[in-house]
């Protein structure tokens, strides 16, 4: 399945990016980025399902949390940069 | 045991405080440090502190409510940031060794002294206006005495404050959890407090508010986060937040924050007055007593001072702790609030309530007295 990470810039703002995404009803995840586009090392993301990305982009803009990079998974397992 | 210390530690909690700190020794390990639960349990324990911090003080963002081991702890980190070596910085003359301390560590910071009369708000606010001059780059006050209780006009101090575009570090250690505190309306650059006074939580925890100033680091260290660096991250939490966090204390402390919510600051703040006041009366009647209480309601917080004539405020304590009843004696680690307000040769007696100090409480020290001193 298709999905979206939005890397954030610390755990901290993952967890309130997670928990604006769940007060307006869409489902977010919350974990450690991959290593892969960790960027400096160690960095924490929120995943969101691919039909949910401009919801979620417009609650996240709205509460000033807009995610540092947001990537999308690819058909063999990496991720791609979105650029928005 | 009558336990009137609640100004160094409460030391009766809400039972779930101990049982969160228990819990999270079992349960947690460090937030930032693992996807696997553990880990995530203690990023969502410490992520619920910082949130309900957030609400009670009136703070815009949680991560701008950083984790510390003390008031102590999150003062010197404060003014480590704003007192630069050669500056000027003012302070309240009720102020705690916790910033006198870290100020005189600073090279040749010159300190001025807003000193009022002990329990006159007024007098202090003069004090600001006139002693708060240009050359003057940071101001600092606490907001509670921890000696005498005296409520300083913090309010005032800080609309001076942003009048005059100094920036303001405010010691909640004695009003966190028993008065009003918001960084919103205070508009500080920090606002330091203890976890385990007024908030209930356990020893070794604190927090400190953060305004729009990016602090400096005591400590450097791992943070999870930003690896590759070797600058410490340049956004809060993480930046003040290195080595693992103490998952205990926070899991406790976040049970103390909601036992502070679910009572009431009214409700604390006004039994808490109410006890100081019922102190003040029962000790006025003591022979040779002299009791440090305010005349005007809204003065004084839930702590109170006296001396008693002929005794050593060293050896009224002891006493008075093997009478079963646990006071604070001496100068408090505030020998400057002891200066203002003349004791510093004696030192006082303290004696300090809590949500859970009971009337009964106050009339069985004050039978302890009666007794003591007959």
């Amino acid at each position: 399945m298709l999905y979206y990470l939005f890397q954030c810039r610390s755990l901290t703002y993952a967890q309130r990016t997670a928990a604006a995404l769940e007060r307006a009803g869409i489902s977010a995840h919350m974990l450690r980025s991959p290593k892969s586009i960790a960027g400096e090392g160690c960095s924490h993301s929120v995943k969101v399902s691919q039909r949910n990305l401009t919801d979620a982009l417009k609650v996240l803009h709205r509460v000033g949390l807009d995610p540092v990079r947001v990537y999308i998974t690819q058909g063999d397992g990496s991720y791609r940069e979105v650029l928005l | 045991m009558i336990y009137l210390d609640s100004a160094a530690t409460t030391l009766q909690k809400p039972p779930a405080v101990a049982r969160a700190a228990a819990g999270a020794i079992r349960t947690m390990a460090t937030p930032g440090r693992g996807g696997h639960p553990p880990a995530m349990a203690a990023a969502a324990a410490a992520f619920a502190c910082r949130e309900e911090a957030a609400r009670l003080f009136s703070v815009a963002d949680p991560a701008q409510v950083v984790f510390t081991s003390s008031a102590t702890h999150g003062l010197n980190i404060a003014i480590r940031t704003l007192a630069a070596p050669g500056s000027t910085v003012l302070i309240s003359g009720y102020e705690h060794n916790a910033v006198t301390r870290p100020l005189h560590a600073i090279p040749d910071v010159t300190v001025k002294i807003a000193r009022g009369q002990l329990f006159d708000q007024a007098a202090v606010l003069e004090d600001f206006d006139r002693l708060l001059t240009p050359e003057v780059s940071l101001a600092v006050t606490t907001h509670v005495s921890n000696v005498f209780g005296f409520i300083l006009p913090v309010e005032g101090i800080a609309r001076l404050c942003r009048e005059r575009g100094v920036p303001l570090i405010v010691d909640a250690s004695q009003s966190a959890g028993c008065l009003p505190v918001s960084m919103e309306e205070l508009g500080a650059a920090f606002i330091a407090m203890p976890g385990h006074k007024g908030l209930y939580g356990p020893q070794g925890t604190g927090l400190l508010l953060c305004g729009s100033t990016l602090p400096q680091p005591l400590l450097a260290g791992g943070t999870g986060s930003e690896s590759k660096r070797q600058e410490m991250p340049g956004y809060l939490p993480d930046r003040l937040e290195a080595g693992t966090h103490n998952m205990p204390g926070i899991a406790g402390l976040l049970e103390g924050l909601r036992f502070v919510r679910a009572k009431g600051l009214d409700r604390i703040e006004r039994h808490e007055a109410a006890l100081i006041r019922r102190l003040a009366s029962g000790l006025s009647g003591l022979t040779g007593a002299e009791v440090f209480a305010g005349r005007e309601p809204g003065v004084q917080a839930g702590v109170l001072s006296l001396r008693q004539n002929g005794w050593d405020c060293e050896e009224l304590g002891e006493a008075l702790a093997r009478r079963g009843v646990a006071v604070r004696a001496g100068l408090h680690c505030a020998p400057l609030a002891h200066q203002s307000a003349g004791t510093l040769e004696s030192g006082t007696v303290r004696l300090s309530v809590s949500a859970f100090t009971t009337a009964g409480d106050v009339s069985r020290f004050l039978q302890e007295m009666r007794r003591l001193i007959r």
